[in-house]
Parts: structure tokens; sequence; C-alpha cells
């Protein structure tokens, strides 16, 4: 398994009725590379909030505008990547926020359940937009998470 | 998100299909419980059986459903969640929010004991 690796692309328009294709890919892709369910489940909750954040944040629902979700498989981790086309938020803001908030809030558990359900998420910014990765790997738990923004 | 609204006892059961993410299904949810409210039915229960999935999105929905009847001095449960839901609101911590039953029955119940105090 381990010289085997396999890479997907999406593009997503900026509107959440597509989330659910992005979680079907994700599903097909794991049971290929025999992931575990609930590894796959995890990295698919992730990933639903990444392009949640993608959509909303990134690319404010506009419709010229796409998401790419770009999944990649080898034979120990599962990453994602995912890219919007706008000008992004305030990641670095957003985490210095308490998480989880208060408890009637009702936003701001994006960023605490991709960190959560990965074993690693990382945002960067570029010219064209934000791009938040995560890792998922295979013998992954909540334990030893690492979490940051470059 | 199709929503299918039900009466038992003195509960209200939502028995929610699909994916709960927001987007137009934050409206939906917002009339119904506006509804709801309006009638004076305040004892909520959301049956998340056949949700696949919940984001964070879909979160607030739920907390803004629970804001509503908790205002009109009612109460919203859920119930018959997935592992993968649970594990969210596990995470997030809104475990201590939302009592989650897992059958109809002992949600139903929650509601008979504030009626009877």
């Amino acid at each position: 398994m381990s010289d085997r690796a396999q890479e997907m692309i999406l593009r997503i328009p900026s509107d959440f009725r597509y989330l659910g294709a992005v979680d079907a890919a994700v599903q097909d892709l794991a049971r290929e590379f025999a992931f575990a369910p609930d590894a796959v489940n995890d990295m698919s909750t992730a990933l639903i909030e990444a392009c949640s954040n993608a959509i909303e944040h990134g690319n404010r629902y506009a419709k010229d505008k796409r998401v790419t979700v770009t999944l990649r498989f080898n034979g120990d981790a599962f990453t994602a990547l995912v890219r919007d086309q706008g000008r992004g938020f305030d990641f670095e803001a957003a985490l210095r926020q308490p998480h989880p908030p208060d408890p009637m809030s009702e936003r701001g558990r994006g960023l605490l359940i991709m960190k959560a359900f990965t074993d690693s998420m990382r945002y960067t910014r570029s010219r064209d937009g934000l791009c938040c990765e995560l890792i998922k790997r295979r013998s992954g738990d909540l334990e030893g998470q690492e979490w940051s923004a470059d | 998100m199709k929503i299918t609204q039900r009466e038992v006892g003195n509960a209200v059961i939502l028995d929610l299909n699909g994916k709960l993410q927001g987007g137009a299904d934050a409206d939906t949810f917002r009339e119904v419980f506006k509804s709801l409210v309006d009638q004076g039915k305040k004892n909520v229960i959301v049956n998340l059986e056949k949700v696949s999935w919940i984001n964070s999105t879909g979160l607030g929905i739920l907390i803004s459903g629970y804001t509503s009847v908790r205002r009109a001095g009612g109460d919203l449960v859920v119930m018959r969640a997935s592992d993968r839901i649970e594990s969210i609101l596990y995470v997030t911590k809104l475990n201590l929010l939302f009592k989650s039953y897992e059958a109809e029955d002992e949600a139903l119940k929650a509601f008979s004991a504030t009626a009877s105090e």
C-alpha cells in the first residue's frame, strides 16, 4: 500500500449544496484505500468545515468563484487541500478566539472541529487566496495534534 | 434538508432528513421554530436519525432553535444522532447543551417529567 498514491481534484461552486459531493468523494476514495471508517468520517467532517469556510468567508458565495479541493492518499496519510479564490478570512484572529465559544453562540466552532478531527491543520495565504491543508494519518487519533497558521 | 413535523404527547418531533449545513436550511429551520413558538409549542425533539452529517453552521441552526424554545419556557433535545454527529457534539461541548437520547420514548419522557413538575 505504501507505494500507492492517488489524487483527486474537485472544483465546486461556492454553494453549500455541493458539500455533499465532497463528502461522497472522500468516502469513495478512502474506501478504495481501506482507511478505517471512523477515520474517514473524521476527515470528511473536517473537510466539510474547511469547504464551508472557503465558500462563506473566502469566496463569500460568489457564483463566479470556485473552491478547489485536492484529495491525496498515500499509504500512511490522507491529505486534503482546500483553496478558495477570495480574500479569505482572518484565520489568525479566528485562532485566537476561545474554543469552544460561548455555548449559546451560533458561530465560531469550525476551526475547533477541523482541529479536533484531523492530525494536522494549517492555513496558508497566497495571492490567489487561502489554502487550508488537513492531514489525517492512517493510525491517527486525537492525540498529538498540530495546529498552525503560516 | 427535509423537515417533517409530528406531535406526540406534549412534544413536537421534527424528523430531519438530509444534511444539516446552513444556507437555505437556516431560513427553513427558523421559520419552523417561529411557527412552533407562536403556537405555544415549545417542547421540541429533533430527530437526527436521517441526518448524515452536520457542519458548524448546522450546529448554529440547532442552537438558534434551542434559543427560541428556551426563551418561550420550553426545551430542545435531540435523538438518534449517529456516532459521527455525537462526536461533533462532544468535541464542541454542545453535548452539555443538548440532551441526547437514543430512543423516542426516552426523549418523550424528558418532557413528561417537565410537565409533571
